[in-house]
């Protein structure tokens, strides 16, 4: 079967994949893919407006969402107490629904603390509040060593975390997910939740940096 | 917390309330427990780097849930038990840790998973 | 004498403390097919015809080699249609027929607009 779409995912797409097969004929899986939705609609197990919806669905869940839900803990204590207490209706109340059974805890840095997240069995991620994970975070090298040499793993990410602070590795393997609450930067009194969430990305959520310093983008 | 589960417990039993098997978990936060060492075929969801290794109940994760290694086989009801969040210190997992004494690895068991030690 | 008992004990994706090399620090975006991919395993575990669980466990009885050389997406979409097999929802004749109809489709819209199905 010619057209044979067998990407290692270790490198970009540079070419729009506006519509299927407007640049090339499907692959082999693509053709799978379509296949089974396309037997199991006619079988009726479910309708094609279920599987529309819910592609719209995880394309509104975005790192911006968990920005949001940072910035508001930074922000408002009593929320934030809420947030620690009971990650997935914090997050409700700020209209992030969870369409699946996972909860969601959330996990404080603090200048005593700092948490990294993986899932060394699969891909463990809080899609309803952060999308879909990076590849590098469902890839071997990063789930091999954040559970057994968690250092040297955030030095790769140019962090490094001063021995008198506690590291804790939390694998997910069960129906709970996890969200790390960065540390607030210096330098951000008076700032606005949307000016604090701007500071936040998605790799300070998984627990790999810290949050962006408000002078200009961490490298 | 294991006070709080004690709490259940007394008030329970004050009250006259029996609770249902399986209802009130068996482990408590601050519990000493071990990991156990079986090795099971097929799906499982406790890694190999924690088998048998000794560790302490963070928090008790409500509610009771199915076993995760029977759900893959298609299992979506039956008995649910417990699962718990245990933490294990990485120098008790890698004997050639590199890192502080108290950082740590926190994941979620289910009970027939774990056994308490003294 | 050799040991094969590993091969059976220890799943090809449990690997939190195996040896492993500098984290590629890569992503991509999703082709449109494994969005629908995601799609479709969410909208089937609505169902209740295929929970998170059996996913995990379908991908885990792809085997080493398949868990090491497919994609993501890819793993999903085969161990989905294992586990529909398994189930008696889908037959792998059905499947075959499918993609081959789906095949004759893309051919007769690429020879040009006068041939649209």
């Amino acid at each position: 079967m010619s057209g044979q779409h067998n990407d290692d995912h270790g490198h970009d797409h540079d070419h729009p994949h506006a519509e299927v097969g407007a640049t090339g004929r499907p692959g082999y899986y693509d053709m799978l893919e379509t296949a089974v939705r396309e037997l199991l609609i006619e079988k009726k197990y479910f309708s094609a407006g279920e599987i529309r919806r819910q592609i719209e669905v995880l394309d509104s869940r975005t790192t911006a969402l968990g920005g949001k839900v940072v910035a508001k803990a930074w922000a408002d204590p009593e929320f934030k107490k809420r947030l620690l207490a009971n990650g997935r209706a914090a997050c409700e109340e700020l209209g992030i629904s969870f369409y699946d059974d996972t909860q969601l805890i959330v996990l404080e840095n603090t200048d005593r603390v700092h948490n990294l997240i993986v899932c060394t069995l699969c891909s463990c991620y809080p899609r309803p509040v952060l999308g879909l994970p990076p590849d590098w975070y469902k890839a071997k090298p990063y789930r091999a060593r954040a559970v057994s040499e968690p250092r040297a793993v955030l030095a790769e990410f140019g962090t490094t975390i001063p021995d008198a602070v506690e590291v804790r590795v939390h694998d997910s393997t069960a129906m709970v997910r996890y969200l790390v609450l960065p540390m607030r930067p210096a330098g951000t009194d008076g700032f606005t939740e949307a000016q604090l969430a701007e500071l936040v990305t998605r790799d300070a959520m998984i627990g790999v940096i810290p949050a962006n310093n408000p002078e200009g983008a961490r490298v | 917390m294991a006070m709080a589960d004690l709490i259940v417990k007394e008030r329970s039993a004050a009250i006259g309330v029996v609770t249902a098997t399986d209802e009130v978990p068996v482990f408590a936060s601050g519990d000493r427990i071990r990991i156990k060492n079986r090795t099971p075929i097929g799906h499982y969801r406790v890694p190999h780097y924690l088998r048998g290794k000794l560790g302490t109940v963070d928090q008790v994760i409500e509610p009771v849930a199915v076993d995760n290694e029977e759900e893959g086989y298609g299992r979506n009801a039956g008995q649910r038990l417990h699962y718990y969040r245990i933490v294990v210190p990485l120098t008790e997992i890698w004997a050639d840790y590199v890192g502080a004494a108290q950082d740590g690895l926190y994941i979620e068991v289910y009970e027939t998973w774990l056994e308490r030690i003294p | 004498m050799t040991d094969t008992a590993h091969l059976v004990t220890r799943l090809p994706n449990d690997i939190g403390g195996l040896e492993a090399g500098k984290i590629e620090r890569t992503d991509h975006t999703l082709e449109p097919w494994e969005k629908r991919c995601h799609a479709l395993a969410d909208v089937l575990d609505f169902h209740k015809i295929l929970n998170t669980e059996e996913k995990r466990c379908g991908v885990e009885a792809l085997g080493a080699e398949m868990v090491g050389k497919l994609s993501y997406y890819e793993r999903w979409i085969v161990a989905f249609s294992n586990i529909l097999f398994r189930k008696g929802i889908l037959t792998p004749t059905e499947v075959a027929l499918k993609m081959q109809e789906i095949e004759k489709r893309w051919d007769a819209q690429a020879d040009g607009p006068e041939r649209v199905i």
